[in-house]
C-alpha cells in the first residue's frame, strides 16, 4: 500500500519534530485550566468522609453565609433535571448513577454536595463547612469482601456488578488437563492504580442562552463528549460545542466525561452562568475512577513437550461502587490467546462492587491477559525443564501458522508475535548473558532476564456504538497551504505531527505548510479519539485516501489547465509538475486560486474549490505485535530492583513518526515499571484511601527508568497505509517483561508463587529470606480465618422430589447486558419437553429432555449477537434454577417462580 | 487544594517574630522554607490563623563558628548548606546527609531550621542533629533555652516547642578532625523520605572508638538514638567490633511501623544490615568469612 | 485573612497586584497576572509542572506565597524564548528529541534545565539527572528528555 511516490520528498518514516511542541514548550498550550470566561465561577465539592452509609442529614447553612458563595447544590437540587449517566457504549449503569449522592454514599470520595463560588479557595472554604450526617454501616472493601458481604448497592442480591463465563470447567476441557502431562497454576493479585494524568480532569461549561453550550474539558475526545452530553442530557447535539485543545494525558481516565464533569455542566445550566472545576490532585488520587485492582488465577495443561493443551482463567476485578460502566473485562479472557496456539480455554470472569472508588479505563485494560500468560509460562518452562525461549518458540503463533482462530473466534492472518520474539533474541545475546549472570551469582550479585511476546488489539471499529471509524477533510486553501479538520484528538500523542506527514507525503508538499486542525468538536466527525490505540491506523487511513482524492482532483485540474494528460502530473514541494516540461511548473497556490477565484476555467465535473473529505472504516481489528526484553538486578540486602537493560522489538506495521511510536511504547512502559515496582493505591479496612499525594502514590522518576532500545518490523497491516496501532502496548507487555526477570533473579532463593503487585523492596525480601518479611502472608492468613462463607452457589442437580413442570414460569436470565425478564411456558410428554419463552423481544420456541425434574434444551437466538443458548434447569416446587451456557461467552444464571 | 484563609507576617528581626507569636496565643504558624509546610496548608492539614514568615530576618541566616561548633541559623537554605565551606569540613556528614533531602528544586526553598523543627521521623536533618549531639537553640519572648536534639522530639511532627517560641540556632557540636562519617539511606525514589536510613559520626583514638553518636531515620516515631550501639562501641578496638552484633543492638532500640511501602519487619531487616555494611566500611574491617 | 500589594517582575516585566496572603506564587502567575504556562499540577510540591525560577534559584511555585515573592524577579516558561520566537537550547533540545508528549509537565523541566545551563555553567548528564528527580513526567518515560540532556551536556562540553 505504501507505494513511494516518484521524486516525492519522504515524510513517513521520518522523526519529524512535533508541530505542537512549539506552543507547549513556551507555556502557550491551552489546557481546561487556561479557559477564562466573563462571569466564571469556580466549583468545589463536599465528599463523603466515610465509605458507606445512608446520609441522614446535610447542613449547609453556615458555608452559604461565607463571602462569594454563590449557591450550594445537592442531589436534591438536580431532581428536576432528566439525567443519564451512560457507560463508554453509551449503555445503561447496572447501578444506577447520579451525579451527587442521592440519600447514600457508597465510597470515600462520593460527592455529596456542590459549591458555587467566586473562587476555587471560597469553594473549598465553604465546602469544609458543610456538615455531612452519615449512618455509617461496615463497608465492602476488598474482592475478598465484596464475594461474601452485603451488597454495596440496595435492592441487588450480590455484589456481582458483571459476570461472563462459567466456573464450571467444561467436561472436555477438563479432560484435556487431566490428561495433561504437566498442569501449572498461577494467580496474581494485582493493586490499583490511580491513573494520575499530570493534568487531572477539569471542566469549565457555559450556557449560551437556551440553546447553546459550550464545553472546554479535558478529556480524550471532544466528539464523544459532545455526543455523551446530548444524549446524558437530552439535548440536540448541534447545540453543544466541546473544545480541548490541549490535554495533560487522558490514559483512558478521561474516555467520557462522568459524574463529576456532567455535575459542573448540570449547574452551569441550573445556575446560569460559566462554571469551572478543575480537579485537585487530593482529588484525583482519591477520587477520580481508579484502574486495575484485580485477582487472575489460569490453569494451563502442556504436553510431554511444552505444547500447551487446554487453558481455564478466574478473573475478577475490583469494580468499586460506580464504576465507569461495570466490567468484568472479559477482554482478558479474549486477548490471551491469538498471539499463541491454545487449542482450548475456558473462564469465568467477574466484576465485583465494593465501597471504594469506581472502576475506570486505564492504558491496556485487559493488560492481565499478558502478565499471567507471560508469568505462567516462565513457570511453566522451569517446571517442566525446558528455557522459557523455547517454551515460547513452541506455542508462539508464526505468520506460517495463519490464518488462525482462537476459541473465541477471533481469526489472526498476520501476525507476528513469532517473528518479533525472533527478531528480539536476535539483538540480544542470551547465552552471553546467562554466563554473566552465573558469574556474577558467585559475586552475590543477582541478574535476571524476562522475555515476553503479546499481541496488542488496536484500531477497533465498527462493533462498539462509540468505535467508529475517522474522518478527514483536508483543503488546500487558496493561498496554496494545506489544511485538514480532522477527528482525531491528542493528550500527547502528536496527532497534529503524524497526520501533517502522512498528507504532506501523500499530496507531494512541504510539512510545514501543512496545519492540522482537531481537538473540537466542531471540526472533523465523530470518533472516540485516543481510545483503544487507533488514531494512527485509521485517521492516518483516512488522512491517506482523503489526501490521495484531493492530489487526484489537482492533477485532473492542472492537465485540464496545461492542457496535458494527468497521468504525466506529479506534485512536489507545493508545486504542480507536467514530465518533460520543466519550464510548465505551476504553484499548488496558483491552480487554488483558480479553483476559487474562477471556477468557470475548470473543467467540466470539477466542483469550486479544493477540497476532499473520506471517513476511513477499517478492519474491525489491526493486530499489532511485540515481544520483549529485559534485564534487571536485583538487591538481595534491600530487596531493590535495577533495571539495567530494556529492548523493544515491536512490529506496528507502517511507522509514521519512530520518535512518537518510540514515545508510545516508552511511556507505555514507564507505566508498567510504575505498576510492577511503585504505584499502589491502597485503602484502609474502613475504605479510607492511602495515597492521597504523590509523596505516598509513588510514579516513576527519572531514575527508575532506564533507556529503552527499539528493534522496528514494520510488517504493513492490511488497512490503508499499513499502520497498526501503538498506544498502549508497552504498559500491556511491560508489566510479565519486568516481572519475569525478577523471578529470573530471584531464581537462587526461590519461586514467586503468589504475584502480589507491586513488588515492594518488603516483598522481594519475602523470596530472598523465605519467610514474611512483607507480613503479606499473616494478612492472608487473617483474610482468610475472617473470610464469611461464600454464598452456597446454585448447583444444578438431579432432584428426586415431584415437581410439576407444566406451565409458566416468570423467569429471570442474568446476562452481561443485565437481567432478561420472560415468561417460559413449559409442556412435558414423558422425556420430552416443548415450550416458549416471552418477552419484550417476541416469543421463542423450543423443545428439550426432561429426566425427573431436571429440564434441557437447546435455544437459538439472534440478538444481540446469533448464538445457541444451552439451557439447563431445575424445578423444585415453585421454583426453578439453573444456567444457560452461551458458548464462549460462558453461562448466565437463570431463576424463576411458578406464575 | 486552596489553604484555608490567614493573616501573613513577614518580621525582619527575631524580636519582632517573637512577640507576633506570643501575640498570637498559639495560632500561629513559622513559614521558613515552606517545603512541608505548604502541602500540608494546602491540604488544610493545617490551618494557623497566621503565619510568621521568617525568611527576611537576616540574623536567622548562615553559618558561623561558634566556641566548641557550628551554628546554622534554621533559615540557611539547605542548597547553601550543602555549598558551604564550613559544614563540609566541621560537620561533614550533614553535608552528605543534605544531598538526599528533597529535591534540588525544593533545596532551593527549604531551610535546615525547618527540616530540623518539624520532626519528620524519616527525615535526614532531625536525625542528623540527633546522632551528632547537636543542640537546638529555642526563644520566645520570655527568654532562651538550649535544648539536646536527642530530647526535642517526641513524636511524628511533635517537639518539645511550646507555641510561642521559635527555634534560633542549631548548635552542631565539634567532633574531632578526621572523625568517621556514617551515612546510608533506602529509599525508593531520590528525594523520597527514607524507608530506613542511619546517620553517625565516630572518634578514633589510638585504634579505639573514643566517641560514638549514631542515629535512625524511618525507624519509629522520631528520629532514634542508637543507644546501645554507642555504648558498645565505646572504647572498642577496631579489631574487636564486631559490625553485625552493634547492629543488632542499634535495632534493639528501634521502634518502627508498617505502611505500604515497607513493613516494620523490612525495616529492622534492612536496617540491620545497612548499619553493619556502613560501619564496616567506614571503619574498613573486613566482612566477617 | 490579611491581603498584600506586592510587586515583582516576571520575565522581565514589572508587575504588580494585591494578593490574599493564601495565595500561592504558582496562582497568583496564573490567575492575576495570565502567565498560565505555569502549571499547578500537585499543589504539594512533588510534581515540578509549577517550577519557575525566583531571583535566579528555581523553586516549586505552590510551594511559595506570592507575598513572599514580593522584590523578586521571576522567570516563568513565558520567558525562556527570544523575542523572535528563537527556543532557548532546553526548549530546542526537548523538541529535537521527542522530550514532551502532553506537554503538561513540561514547562517546570524546561525551567529547570536552563537553569543548569546557564552561561559559564557545564553541568554533567548527571547532575541533570539529579535534578530531574524532581520533575515527574506522566507520558514519555523521560527518553526525549534523557537525550535532550545529552544533547545539551554535549553542547556545554
Amino acid at each position: 500500500m505504501n507505494v513511494q511516490l516518484p521524486g516525492a520528498h519522504r515524510y513517513i518514516g521520518e522523526r519529524t519534530p512535533r508541530k505542537e511542541d512549539a506552543r507547549l514548550l513556551t507555556g502557550r498550550g491551552q489546557f481546561a485550566d487556561d479557559v477564562r470566561l466573563a462571569g466564571m465561577l469556580h466549583i468545589a465539592f463536599a465528599r463523603s468522609p466515610v465509605a458507606r452509609g445512608t446520609i441522614t442529614a446535610i447542613d449547609s447553612a453556615a458555608a452559604r453565609e461565607v463571602p462569594g458563595v454563590h449557591a450550594i447544590y445537592t442531589q436534591a437540587d438536580f431532581s428536576g433535571v432528566a439525567l443519564n449517566v451512560m457507560n463508554f457504549f453509551f449503555g445503561p449503569c447496572e447501578a444506577p448513577v447520579t451525579i451527587l449522592a442521592d440519600g447514600r454514599v457508597s465510597c470515600v470520595g462520593d460527592p455529596v454536595a456542590m459549591v458555587i463560588a467566586d473562587s476555587r479557595a471560597i469553594a473549598e472554604d465553604a465546602a469544609a463547612l458543610i456538615e455531612i450526617e452519615i449512618d455509617e454501616e461496615d463497608p465492602v472493601i476488598t474482592l475478598a469482601d465484596a464475594r461474601g458481604g452485603a451488597p454495596v448497592h440496595p435492592g441487588k442480591d450480590d455484589n456481582i456488578a458483571q459476570e461472563m463465563g462459567d466456573e464450571d470447567i467444561d467436561e472436555d476441557l477438563q479432560a484435556l488437563l487431566d490428561g495433561a502431562a504437566h498442569t501449572i497454576t498461577r494467580t496474581i493479585h494485582h493493586q490499583r492504580i490511580a491513573q494520575s494524568p499530570m493534568e487531572t480532569r477539569g471542566c469549565v461549561a457555559t450556557c449560551d442562552g437556551s440553546e447553546e453550550m459550550t464545553i472546554w474539558i479535558s478529556c480524550q475526545s471532544p466528539h464523544l463528549v459532545a455526543r455523551y452530553v446530548s444524549l446524558a442530557f437530552n439535548l440536540p447535539e448541534t447545540a453543544i460545542r466541546v473544545i480541548a485543545k490541549d490535554v495533560g494525558g487522558g490514559f483512558g481516565l478521561k474516555n467520557f466525561p462522568w459524574r463529576e464533569e456532567v455535575a459542573v455542566i448540570a449547574a452551569a445550566r441550573l445556575f446560569g452562568r460559566p462554571i469551572k472545576w478543575i480537579e485537585d490532585r487530593f482529588e484525583s488520587l482519591t477520587a477520580s475512577s481508579h484502574a486495575r485492582e484485580q485477582e487472575v488465577t489460569l490453569t494451563i495443561g502442556f504436553d510431554a513437550d511444552g505444547k500447551m493443551v487446554g487453558g481455564f482463567g478466574d478473573y475478577s476485578s475490583n469494580n468499586g461502587a460506580f464504576p465507569m460502566g461495570e466490567d468484568c473485562n472479559v477482554a482478558v479472557h479474549m486477548f490471551m490467546w491469538p498471539a499463541y496456539k491454545m487449542p482450548a480455554y475456558g473462564f469465568v470472569s467477574r466484576g465485583w462492587y465494593s465501597n471504594t472508588m469506581g472502576l475506570g479505563g486505564y492504558r491496556g485494560p485487559w493488560a492481565m491477559e499478558s502478565l499471567i500468560r507471560e508469568t505462567l509460562l516462565d513457570d511453566a518452562a522451569r517446571e517442566i525443564g525446558i528455557d522459557p525461549i523455547e517454551i515460547r518458540r513452541k506455542n508462539l503463533i508464526y505468520l506460517t501458522d495463519q490464518p488462525n482462530t482462537t476459541t473465541f473466534g477471533i481469526e489472526v492472518t498476520d501476525i507476528t508475535p513469532g517473528e518479533c520474539f525472533d527478531k528480539l533474541l536476535a539483538n540480544f545475546d542470551v547465552p552471553a548473558f546467562r554466563k554473566e549472570q552465573a558469574e556474577s551469582r558467585e559475586q552475590g550479585r543477582y541478574l535476571g532476564l524476562g522475555l515476553a511476546a503479546y499481541v496488542e488489539p488496536t484500531a477497533a471499529a465498527g462493533q462498539m456504538a462509540p468505535m467508529t471509524g475517522e474522518l478527514a477533510t483536508i483543503r488546500i486553501e487558496p493561498t496554496g497551504k494545506v489544511t485538514a479538520s480532522l477527528s482525531t484528538h491528542s493528550q500527547g500523542h502528536g496527532t497534529a505531527t503524524t497526520m501533517a506527514q502522512v498528507i504532506a507525503e501523500r499530496l507531494g508538499v512541504n510539512f510545514e505548510d501543512v496545519t492540522i486542525f482537531e481537538g473540537d468538536s466542531a471540526i472533523g466527525g465523530f470518533s472516540p479519539g485516543a481510545a483503544g490505540s487507533r488514531q494512527a491506523v485509521i485517521a492516518g487511513g483516512a488522512a491517506w485516501t482523503a489526501t490521495d482524492m484531493l492530489a487526484d482532483k489537482v492533477k485532473e485540474i492542472a492537465a485540464h489547465l496545461y492542457n496535458a494528460n494527468a497521468e504525466t502530473i506529479t506534485i512536489e514541494g507545493g508545486m504542480v509538475h507536467i514530465e518533460g516540461t520543466p519550464e510548465m511548473s505551476h504553484s499548488l497556490r496558483e491552480i487554488a486560486e483558480i479553483a476559487y477565484g474562477e471556477p468557470a476555467r475548470l473543467p467540466g465535473n470539477t466542483g469550486a474549490g479544493l477540497e476532499a473529505q473520506f471517513r476511513y472504516q477499517p478492519p474491525p481489528f489491526t493486530f499489532t505485535s511485540a515481544a520483549h526484553a529485559c534485564v534487571v538486578e536485583v538487591d538481595a540486602d534491600t530487596g531493590f530492583v535495577k533495571i539495567q537493560r530494556w529492548i523493544s522489538s515491536e512490529d506496528c506495521g507502517t511507522v509514521i513518526n519512530p520518535g512518537v511510536v518510540e514515545g508510545q511504547i516508552a511511556g507505555g512502559l514507564a507505566q508498567a515499571i510504575g505498576q510492577v515496582l511503585l504505584e499502589d493505591m491502597p485503602y484502609d479496612a474502613r475504605g479510607n484511601p492511602l495515597a492521597a499525594t504523590f509523596k505516598d502514590y509513588l510514579m516513576p522518576t527519572i531514575s527508575d527508568v532506564p533507556d529503552f532500545e527499539y528493534v522496528h518490523a514494520n510488517t504493513p497491516s492490511q488497512t490503508i497505509g499499513g499502520m497498526r496501532g501503538v498506544g498502549e502496548g508497552g504498559a500491556i507487555i511491560g508489566p510479565p517483561t519486568l516481572v519475569n526477570a525478577i523471578a529470573d533473579a530471584l531464581q537462587p532463593f526461590g519461586q514467586i508463587d503468589l504475584l502480589e503487585l507491586p513488588l515492594t523492596p518488603s516483598r522481594i525480601l519475602d523470596i530472598v529470606e523465605s519467610r514474611d518479611v512483607s507480613g503479606d502472608a499473616a494478612k492472608r492468613a487473617k483474610t482468610e480465618a475472617e473470610a464469611p462463607a461464600e454464598e452456597a452457589t446454585a448447583e444444578v442437580a438431579s432432584s428426586s422430589g415431584e415437581t410439576s413442570i407444566d406451565g409458566a414460569w416468570n423467569m429471570t436470565m442474568k446476562t452481561p447486558a443485565g437481567p432478561q425478564e420472560m415468561v417460559g411456558h413449559f409442556a412435558t410428554d414423558g422425556g420430552n419437553v416443548t415450550g416458549k419463552f416471552t418477552s419484550d423481544q417476541g416469543d421463542q420456541e423450543f423443545e428439550g429432555t426432561v429426566e425427573g425434574s431436571r429440564v434441557k434444551f437447546n435455544l437459538d437466538v439472534e440478538q444481540p449477537m446469533k448464538i445457541t443458548l444451552k439451557y439447563d434447569l431445575l424445578f423444585e416446587g415453585d421454583g426453578v434454577s439453573g444456567k444457560a451456557k452461551m458458548g464462549m461467552f460462558g453461562s448466565a444464571k437463570t431463576s424463576g417462580t411458578r406464575a | 487544594m486552596k489553604p484555608a484563609p490567614f493573616d501573613y507576617v513577614a518580621p525582619t528581626s527575631i524580636d519582632e517574630a517573637l512577640s507576633a507569636l506570643a501575640d498570637a496565643g498559639g495560632g500561629a504558624t513559622i513559614l521558613a522554607g515552606g517545603q512541608t509546610l505548604m502541602p500540608l496548608l494546602n491540604l488544610r492539614m493545617s490551618q494557623p490563623f497566621i503565619i510568621i514568615d521568617i525568611n527576611r530576618i537576616a540574623e536567622l541566616k548562615g553559618v558561623t563558628r561558634a566556641s566548641g561548633g557550628t551554628r546554622v541559623g534554621p533559615v540557611t537554605r539547605q542548597a547553601d548548606a550543602l555549598a558551604d565551606a564550613t559544614l563540609a569540613q566541621h560537620v561533614p556528614v550533614m553535608v552528605e546527609a543534605l544531598s538526599h533531602v528533597g529535591h534540588y528544586q525544593t533545596r532551593n526553598r527549604g531551610t535546615v531550621g525547618g527540616s530540623v523543627s518539624l520532626g519528620e521521623p524519616a527525615a535526614e536533618m532531625p536525625a542528623t542533629a540527633v546522632a551528632l549531639g547537636a543542640t537546638i537553640e529555642i526563644r520566645s519572648s520570655k527568654g532562651t533555652r538550649q535544648v539536646p536534639a536527642d530530647e526535642f522530639y517526641l513524636g511524628p511532627y511533635m517537639t518539645v516547642l511550646e507555641p510561642d517560641e521559635l527555634v534560633t540556632g542549631i548548635i552542631y557540636p565539634d567532633w574531632a578532625d578526621g572523625h568517621v562519617t556514617l551515612f546510608r539511606e533506602v529509599a525508593q525514589r531520590p528525594g523520597d523520605f527514607a524507608l530506613v536510613g542511619m546517620v553517625g559520626a565516630l572518634e578514633l583514638s589510638g585504634g579505639t572508638v573514643s566517641r560514638s553518636g549514631i542515629a535512625w531515620l524511618g525507624m519509629g516515631p522520631t528520629p532514634i538514638k542508637a543507644r546501645q550501639a554507642e555504648a558498645a562501641l565505646l572504647g572498642k578496638s577496631l579489631d574487636a567490633i564486631d559490625p553485625l552484633a552493634i547492629a543488632e543492638l542499634a535495632v534493639a532500640d528501634t521502634a518502627p511501623f508498617d505502611d505500604h511501602h515497607a513493613s516494620s519487619e523490612y525495616r529492622r531487616t534492612v536496617g540491620r544490615r545497612i548499619f553493619t555494611r556502613t560501619l564496616r566500611e567506614a571503619l574498613g574491617l573486613k566482612e566477617a568469612a | 485573612m490579611s491581603d498584600h500589594r506586592i510587586e515583582l517582575t516576571v520575565n522581565g516585566r514589572k508587575h504588580g497586584g494585591t494578593v490574599e496572603a493564601r495565595t500561592s506564587l504558582g496562582e497568583f502567575l496564573r490567575e492575576q497576572l495570565g502567565y498560565t504556562g505555569t502549571h499547578l499540577a500537585c499543589e504539594h510540591g512533588v510534581c515540578g509542572a509549577c517550577t519557575v525560577s525566583v531571583d535566579g534559584a528555581v523553586a516549586r511555585s505552590c510551594l511559595m506565597l506570592a507575598v513572599q515573592a514580593d522584590g523578586s524577579e521571576v522567570t516563568t516558561v513565558e520567558g525562556l524564548a527570544e523575542a523572535d520566537g528563537t527556543l532557548h537550547p532546553v526548549q530546542q533540545a526537548m523538541r529535537d528529541n521527542f522530550g514532551l508528549q502532553c506537554g503538561f509537565c513540561t514547562p517546570g523541566i524546561v525551567i529547570t534545565l536552563a537553569s543548569l545551563t546557564g552561561e559559564g555553567k557545564e553541568p554533567t548528564e548527571q547532575e541533570m539527572i539529579d535534578a530531574m528527580s524532581g520533575h515527574i513526567c506522566r507520558c514519555t518515560g523521560y527518553q526525549g528528555i534523557r537525550r535532550a540532556i545529552r544533547q545539551l551536556t554535549s553542547e556545554t562540553a
